[in-house]
């Protein structure tokens, strides 16, 4: 054992003293390390200290500038009360839920189509379809607002098939589908590049099997494209969630801070931001952010448990 | 010359890639900045004001606003004085962004302590929240009680804190009505014949009867429709005392009147989008889809700006009233201009200087009509030619008629400490439960006001 170390020791003496020293920004370590800087310096900072920084002060009790005191667990035990807080939860999870609903299946069946024979200029309609992902937010929120008012474009679309003008703006079981509009327009481009993506890693000779065997586009989008994007899917999934969750722009562009009708369009996010920029009470914003976090984790968990991601294969 | 071999180049280039990830990280954003630059951060004010200097010490003052105008009118004001004053010359550093950008921005720099500016406008909504605590805001006592005897006192109410005022408005704020004419004429009704309240709904009653016209739209997603009336009413969030008064009589009475004119004499019906504020409202009130409708004074320059059809029809008129009340109106809206705490000590008397030459004299606040067509809270400037003048848009009457004649009998409106959160419990739900829904005044405000106490009791 002794001797094998003595071994090393000196052979690792012998590397040093015959290769030629590298300069000190060659060495492969310092290399890795002053590309990695940045990302680790940004991230400490904004993150991992803005997260634990977040969490202390959710132990707090901060109203008004300069006043702060310890809280113990008050601002957890008032979440429990706030009625606020619970609609823009279940807000937040039926958003949720409608987006996975649209979010996924929509551009699945956008993708395969963008990757068909059948469609011509698939550049083109890739691009448009991932145009309003570039789209600025002043412009978005000025159009929904117009196309979903009253006298707006899409009643005027809707009476054309002689369903009566809505007021999408201003009811509140029409907040949650108002917001799932502006979210459809918004991330489907995104979602289909994700699954372009995905499908373009399915071998080609699998298709052609499939077409040898007489299985159609319908069959083939059902039996292969959908059960070998699985890993795909499961990304989408758990970003649509964690999306939907953070809802904050579009009920903002839509009503501002009010949240909408009755406050139903108002997410928790959005709930986040009135308490802590309002209302000032950074403590009781923090709280619940903190509980959101770990609401976003469950979810995600389960989500990922029901996938099978922590199955071995 | 240093002679760079291949390898050198290489370890040269890693390094400048680095530091341009690490540039291209801290300016990177996620998109989220709705308005103002391209960082976010406000932005100085594209003014058509000529900037003049003159003798005097130079001053610069940072001021931020969330309204271009109102960068315009200070900016102007800071000419004036400088051609006025010998002991300072102001250089009125103005700055826009979007509303919400500007408040949070304001607030965080309060909190840590740097990065305010000098000067700065601060919404109705949001000043109570800047009163919390230790106010970052110098006191402003001192320059209205240079002019206190002209002023309509109400008007500070809303920037005070324990007896001492932190801002200084724009406008007065006077809740009026404003008649479509060509409706009311339509119907048969005399625009003067209505007095009282049960007058209008008599009248209105004429107007659905006569016409294919509403008598008046109401908000549900705003707050302009229920607490006018409720601050009229001798009502409103808060008392003198900061005592919280939600859950009055005078509101509950206030929110019924709203509540049978829609559900029991539907003469009345919401306002497209819910809000007096929406590009398809503007359309319906200029096709006269509504013969009347209440909002602050500050409304009236909306009729020219988007209503081109309703040009010589609309007449302002005082609010019908109460049976029991002693107000007429009240004042609703509004931005209070504070000085903050982080002004240089050196700067602060220049700074109180111009703030009252820019926002309590005579001249400014004659400025304040002419230049953004706001009511002035001066009593003396309404009789000033150019109040007086005569606008053909407005039935050929001067804009601010019957504004001075509503001086003594204005409603004061207080903000106590959870007004931001009383405010958004009446627009958000009250609001719509009563209007839309049918729901019990009384009972909407006495759930409204048990979550604004589950907050101060925190």
């Amino acid at each position: 054992m002794a001797t094998l170390t003595k071994g090393r020791a000196e052979r690792a003496k012998s590397d040093r003293t015959t290769r030629p020293r590298q300069p000190f920004f060659h060495r492969p370590t310092v290399v890795a390390m002053v590309f990695l800087l940045p990302f680790v310096v940004l991230f400490g900072v904004f993150r991992v200290y803005a997260v634990g920084y977040a969490f202390v002060l959710s132990f707090q009790d901060i109203e008004g500038v300069g006043v702060s005191e310890w809280a113990g667990f008050d601002n957890y035990q008032r979440l429990l009360r706030d009625e606020t807080f619970f609609n823009a939860l279940r807000n937040t999870a039926l958003y949720t839920a409608g987006t996975l609903l649209i979010l996924i299946p929509l551009p699945l069946v956008l993708a395969a189509m963008l990757r068909s024979k059948l469609v011509a200029r698939q550049t083109m309609f890739r691009s448009a379809i991932f145009l309003p992902v570039l789209t600025s937010l002043v412009v978005v929120g000025v159009v929904f607002s117009l196309l979903l008012s009253t006298n707006g474009l899409l009643n005027s679309f809707l009476g054309l098939f002689g369903v009566p003008a809505q007021g999408w703006l201003d009811t509140p079981h029409l907040a949650i589908p108002a917001l799932l509009i502006v979210a459809t327009w918004r991330w489907t481009g995104i979602n289909v590049i994700y699954f372009t993506t995905g499908l373009s890693n399915i071998p080609s000779d699998l298709y052609e099997s499939a077409s040898v065997d007489g299985a159609g586009a319908i069959r083939k989008f059902w039996h292969l494209s959908v059960p070998l994007s699985k890993p795909i899917i499961l990304f989408v999934t758990v970003l649509t969630i964690f999306g939907g969750f953070q809802l904050f722009v579009e009920p903002l562009i839509l009503w501002g801070t009010g949240g909408g009708p009755r406050q139903a369009g108002l997410s928790v996010v959005l709930h986040l931001y009135r308490t802590a920029f309002t209302s000032f009470d950074l403590g009781y914003a923090s709280a619940i952010g903190v509980v959101l976090a770990l609401i976003i984790i469950s979810v995600s968990f389960v989500t990922l448990k029901l996938f099978g991601f922590f199955k071995r294969d | 010359m240093l002679a760079l071999t291949r390898r050198r180049w290489l370890g040269f280039g890693s390094i400048m890639i680095a530091g341009t990830l690490l540039a291209t990280a801290c300016g990177g954003g996620d998109g989220g900045d709705a308005t103002g630059s391209e960082d976010g951060a406000p932005e100085d004010v594209d003014s058509d004001v000529e900037v003049t200097t003159a003798e005097g010490e130079d001053v610069e003052l940072e001021f931020w606003t969330f309204v271009d105008a109102h960068a315009d009118f200070m900016l102007e004001r800071a000419n004036e004085f400088n051609e006025a004053n010998d002991e300072y010359n102001i250089i009125l550093e103005a700055s826009s962004a979007d509303f919400e950008e500007m408040h949070d921005r304001l607030l965080v720099a309060l909190q840590t302590g740097t990065g305010a500016p000098d000067i700065v406008d601060i919404e109705i909504q949001r000043f109570a929240t800047f009163l919390r605590g230790e106010v970052p805001l110098h006191p402003l006592t001192d320059l209205y009680d240079n002019h206190r005897d002209q002023l309509v006192e109400e008007r500070t109410a809303p920037y005070t804190a324990d007896g001492v005022e932190y801002g200084i408005d724009y406008h007065l704020g006077a809740w009026v009505m404003y008649y479509n004419n060509a409706v009311l004429e339509e119907a048969g009704v005399d625009v003067d014949s209505i007095v009282t309240w049960d007058d209008y709904i008599e009248a209105g009653k004429q107007v659905v009867e006569n016409t294919d016209s509403w008598m008046a739209s109401v908000e549900t997603t705003d707050r302009f429709t229920v607490l006018g009336l409720m601050l009229q009413n001798g009502g409103g969030t808060y008392d003198e005392n900061n005592e919280l008064i939600l859950d009055s009589p005078e509101n509950a009475e206030a929110l019924q009147l709203i509540s049978d004119m829609v559900n029991v004499h539907e003469i009345a019906t919401v306002a497209e989008g819910g809000l007096h504020h929406d590009e398809s409202y503007y359309q319906s009130l200029n096709d006269g889809k509504y013969a009347s409708l209440w909002m602050p004074l500050w409304y009236v320059t909306r009729f020219k700006d988007f209503m081109p059809d309703t040009e010589g029809n609309i007449l302002i008129r005082p609010l019908p009233e109460f049976p029991n009340s002693e107000f007429i109106s009240t004042m609703g809206g509004g931005t209070g201009t504070a000085i903050t705490t982080q002004i240089d000590d050196d700067k602060l008397d220049a700074a109180k200087q111009f703030l009252e030459f820019a926002k309590l004299t005579y001249d400014s606040q004659v400025a304040l009509y002419t230049d953004l067509g706001f009511d002035p809270f001066r009593n003396d400037v309404y009789e000033d030619p150019a109040l007086q003048e005569t606008d053909p848009w407005f039935g050929d009457e001067p804009v601010m008629t019957n504004v001075q004649a509503m001086f003594d009998r204005l409603a004061p409106e207080y903000t106590g400490p959870q007004y931001p959160e009383a405010i958004l419990q009446l627009r958000d739900i009250v609001a719509f439960d009563v209007i839309e829904d049918g729901a019990d005044p009384a009972q909407a405000l006495r759930d409204a006001e048990e979550q604004i106490r589950a907050l101060e009791d925190e």
